[in-house]
């Protein structure tokens, strides 16, 4: 299941439910990215409807990809403080290849196609974040 | 078929170039409606139609939602 919040994301609690009710299959993977202090804050803006429906896409690539039981994303959207989880993929399978390198492949294709638009701010200052040179050749590797 | 209005959405530094979040325009294709709004088109400016991303022209339809954006920046 996807989801995208304007409300602060609980990982912990995200991974306690994704858990308790995909254990059963063998093996559960998970990544949480936390916003990092040299911001003080970032804003995620999104386009309702697309950006959700450009999440699932990525999600729906990856249970067929790696022949995933169940996957969540769960993604912040507008303002995300330092500190603060901004995602959270988990993907069970019934081994652990298949969730360990789905939950790597989702998160790379999440930071180039998700349509999300990152400003930071810092000491006052306000900037578009651009893609990362290091995300587009990440991608090059699931090719 | 001539022109039709639509709304125009704008997001990521696009909207900075843009001047504007959101728009009514008139026109009767997406490159047309993208001259019309830009004198200079923007470097990587990416394009959708109902929210469905758009490379190349189209015609556009009354009621549609065009957006124009920057390439995404990841989450």
């Amino acid at each position: 299941m996807i989801a995208l919040l304007e409300q602060a994301l609980n990982a912990a609690a995200a991974h306690g439910e994704f858990l308790a009710e995909n254990g059963h299959f063998g093996a559960v993977a998970s990544f949480t990215g936390v916003v990092r202090g040299e911001a003080d804050y970032l804003y995620l803006d999104w386009y309702p409807g697309m950006t959700e429906a450009s999440i699932q896409a990525i999600a729906d690539a990856g249970v067929e990809r790696f022949g995933l039981n169940a996957v969540t994303v769960l993604h912040r959207c507008g303002r995300v403080d330092a500190g603060e989880a901004i995602v959270f993929v988990a993907a069970a399978s019934v081994h652990r290849r298949a969730a360990l390198e789905a939950v790597d492949y989702l998160m790379d294709r999440l930071k180039s196609e998700a349509a999300l638009w990152k400003r930071e701010v810092a000491d006052g200052v306000d900037r578009w974040v651009e893609p990362r040179e290091d995300d587009a050749l990440s991608l090059e590797r699931w090719r | 078929m001539g022109e039709v209005r639509v709304e125009v959405l704008f997001f990521g530094r696009i909207a900075d170039i843009a001047g504007a979040r959101r728009m009514a325009c008139e026109a009767e294709t997406l490159l047309g409606l993208r001259d019309r709004v830009f004198p200079e088109t923007p470097p990587g400016l990416r394009m959708s139609v109902n929210k469905v991303q758009v490379t190349g022209d189209v015609a556009l339809n009354a009621g549609d939602e065009v957006a124009f954006f920057s390439v995404f920046s990841g989450g």
